[in-house]
């Protein structure tokens, strides 16, 4: 599902607060990424597109040596461009990702836009504060966080309540443990 | 599966009339709006076909007169007007293909219910879906505006019937052919980009967990139409602008005398006008297998054969389109060939056909409505998928080519098979679209006499065929005469159950009773429009659904 923490392979859960450790130990932050969801693989993109040439392409065999296929061949080159320009865009539309990246002393957010705008966020892990607005948000379980500074900054806004709900479980614990260390 | 109404409800419209309707970017408005364009393109249309029999109505030419078409048969000269008659054939055909039976299944119900069915908040490309809706409807204005132009024998409009078939169409004189040709081609761009839009969303909007073999028929039965559009159409884009190029620029693409070949137009369209008449009647497959699964309280039997069928019909479509012209003169291997694929589509279809029944088949069956009318589909759509497969033989089809039993046949199918399910998803979701009821006799009234109209009309058109009367003529002699009678009065019949129609939906509009429950046919019905209240918010599933709300697989 569209969130995911880095290297789980510690065999625990993240409750434990087993991989944080793991990663401190290694020197390396814990990272978090969470990303919209899309459910066409691109496995199955290429696939699609293949059968979808394919068959256009049929009537050109037809046509093979002779004037009119000048005239179909810009039509069903169009067509193929359109619909594999239209899936990428989709594609790039879910391109949106949240990036928050742990360690013990900075909790640093990146947020990748579609069209590759950056926007970051930073704070000291001991101050901040994981609020979930059950209802008031613009969404059920709006996640949010707040640092040192003023700036209130949302997480996750594009997943499901539920995920937004067990992330928030995750991130309060996580950071329990690293104002412990 | 109740908790999930509350989805999207803080949402308030606040949208101004103006705003909602014209510059509508919701996929449920933007089907709405398809839905009432085509019915009103629909009326046109079918005025048509009504003048069309009336004037077959009886032998000679009693209306449409060179002296001035007629309402009412005088004893003033009557010089036929062969020119209107085939304005008329052309444009119940053009209008019918191009801009009432793809707008209403496709672009209406296919815009309102893919995306609710799949669990997606809105199309991939909202604003896209706008600018197909509104190039749709400048299509419209200018088969319109075709209509009316200058065009062949010094009269308004062409009359060169829908394949446009050179060299007829391209020696049609005036500007009126032109402007048919363009409105076919902005039809075009927009049922593309429509296409494009759908299967977009359908691949990647999907509901968390809703894999390709999980997702509802009828949302799989857009998603397989809007591929074929996507493969068909720019075929017949390319075909109409070599049309356009010989008729103003004298390149001779279809033009014997310039080194041409009229025959590879007829190849080109048929090749795209084959997978048309799939395009036509597949979306409406997808509505008749919901409404047989709800009201005979089963699941819809063979879920996965039923996939694969629509995908077998979609694929084959596009392999058997010279069976609309085995008279030009094809070798007798290539006959051959079409011949054995197009009997092959009898398979698929067949599947889907006794799919239907199997789900009756033991169920507890509900003759509400919908469901009088989804059996109406496949009764009709058996008769005429039986009288293709006697059109499919080549043999046989010398003697049938060009007769009234081909027009029985089609308008079987496609007619009768395609009217019947848009009135079968109109009445099955009125309530959920417009969160009114309509009375139930009505809708049974609506049918009855639709259902006897249709048949009177179309069955006697197989026995005129048989006599050898030829289509597309505006008159015959008296041995045609008896058929031609019965076959107009069905005409008149159909008519008034359309303007029934229109009233039972004026009505239940302004003063039906308002439906108030989400689900209000019964469990059956579980795909997941039915977890919404009726009418849907403006905003629908922005928090996607969870599996738990459309996964029924265990459950029944």
């Amino acid at each position: 599902m569209p969130y995911e923490w880095s290297d789980m392979n510690t065999g625990a859960p993240v409750e434990t607060g087993a991989p944080f450790y793991a990663h401190v130990d290694a020197g390396r932050p814990l990272v978090l990424a969470a990303w919209p969801y899309r459910s066409l693989k691109k496995k199955d993109f290429v696939r699609f597109m293949a059968a979808t040439s394919a068959l256009l392409f049929l009537p050109l065999l037809a046509l093979l040596g002779q004037g009119p296929l000048w005239v179909m061949l810009p039509f069903l080159l169009g067509a193929i461009a359109l619909i594999w320009f239209f899936i990428n865009r989709s594609y790039r539309d879910g391109t949106l990702t949240e990036v928050l990246e742990l360690t013990a002393d900075t909790v640093h957010l990146t947020r990748r836009e579609p069209k590759g705008a950056i926007r970051e966020w930073q704070a000291n892990p001991y101050w901040i504060t994981v609020t979930l607005h059950r209802t008031k948000g613009p969404v059920p379980h709006y996640l949010t966080l707040r640092g040192d500074g003023a700036r209130e900054v949302e997480l996750g806004a594009f997943l499901t309540p539920e995920e937004r709900v067990r992330l928030s479980e995750e991130l309060q614990f996580i950071l329990g443990r690293v104002k412990g260390v | 599966m109740a908790d999930a109404a509350i989805h999207g409800d803080e949402h308030h419209d606040e949208r101004d009339f103006i705003t909602r309707w014209f510059m509508s970017t919701n996929h449920k408005d933007i089907g709405i709006l398809y839905l009432i364009a085509a019915a009103m393109v629909g009326l046109i249309s079918v005025i048509f076909t009504v003048y069309m029999r009336l004037e077959l109505h009886e032998p000679g030419v009693q209306y449409m007169c060179l002296e001035g078409a007629r309402f009412f048969a005088t004893d003033e000269l009557c010089t036929p007007n062969g020119h209107l008659w085939n304005v008329m054939i052309t444009y119940h055909g053009v209008l019918m293909m191009f801009f009432v039976v793809i707008p209403a299944l496709f672009g209406g119900f296919g815009n309102y219910f893919m995306p609710l069915q799949i669990g997606a908040p809105d199309m991939a490309f909202p604003r896209m879906n706008n600018l197909s809706f509104w190039l749709f409807i400048a299509g419209v204005a200018l088969g319109v505006a075709s209509l009316l132009a200058p065009g062949g024998n010094g009269q308004a409009g062409s009359g060169v019937g829908w394949v446009l078939y050179p060299p007829l169409s391209t020696s049609e004189g005036g500007y009126s052919m032109d402007l048919a040709i363009f409105a076919v081609h902005v039809s075009g761009a927009s049922s593309i980009l429509g296409a494009i839009n759908i299967i977009t969303t359908f691949l990647n909007m999907r509901a968390p967990g809703m894999t390709m073999f999980k997702v509802p028929l009828f949302a799989w039965s857009i998603f397989i139409t809007a591929w074929l559009i996507l493969l068909a159409l720019p075929v017949l884009a390319g075909a109409i602008t070599m049309l356009l190029m010989d008729r103003n620029f004298d390149t001779g693409f279809f033009q014997p005398g310039q080194g041409g070949d009229p025959i590879l137009y007829q190849h080109i369209l048929w090749f795209f006008g084959h997978p048309e008449v799939y395009i036509i009647i597949l979306p409406g497959f997808g509505i008749i297998s919901h409404v047989i699964a709800t009201f005979s309280r089963k699941p819809v039997f063979g879920y996965l054969p039923m996939v694969w069928a629509l995908i077998a019909i979609g694929v084959l479509g596009f392999v058997v389109w010279a069976h609309h012209m085995y008279t030009v003169g094809m070798s007798l291997s290539q006959q051959s060939y079409f011949m054995m694929a197009t009997m092959v589509i009898a398979v698929p279809t067949g599947v889907k056909i006794f799919s239907w029944i199997a789900t009756m088949w033991g169920g507890s069956i509900e003759f509400k409505a919908p469901m009088m009318w989804a059996f109406g589909f496949l009764f009709l759509f058996t008769v005429g998928g039986v009288t293709g497969v006697v059109l499919s033989q080549a043999g046989m089809d010398r003697l049938y080519h060009d007769t009234y039993y081909v027009v029985a046949h089609f308008h079987y199918v496609m007619s009768l098979g395609a009217i019947f399910c848009i009135f079968a998803g109109i009445y099955f979701y009125f309530g959920k679209m417009t969160g009114k009821k309509y009375p139930e006799w009505a809708g049974h009234v609506h049918f009855w006499m639709m259902f006897i109209g249709a048949n009177l009309t179309f069955f006697p058109q197989h026995f005129l065929g048989r006599q050898g009367m030829p289509r597309r003529y505006i008159d015959y002699p008296e041995a045609f005469a008896y058929w031609n009678e019965i076959s107009s009065y069905g005409a008149y019949l159909s008519f008034a159950s359309f303007l029934f129609f229109i009233g039972v939906m004026f009505y239940s509009l302004l003063w039906g009773k308002k439906e108030t429950e989400a689900n209000y046919w019964n469990e059956y019905a579980d795909t997941l429009e039915w977890t919404l209240p009726s009418p849907p918010p403006e905003h629908t599933f922005e928090i996607l659904p969870k599996q738990e709300e459309w996964d029924r697989s265990h459950s029944h």
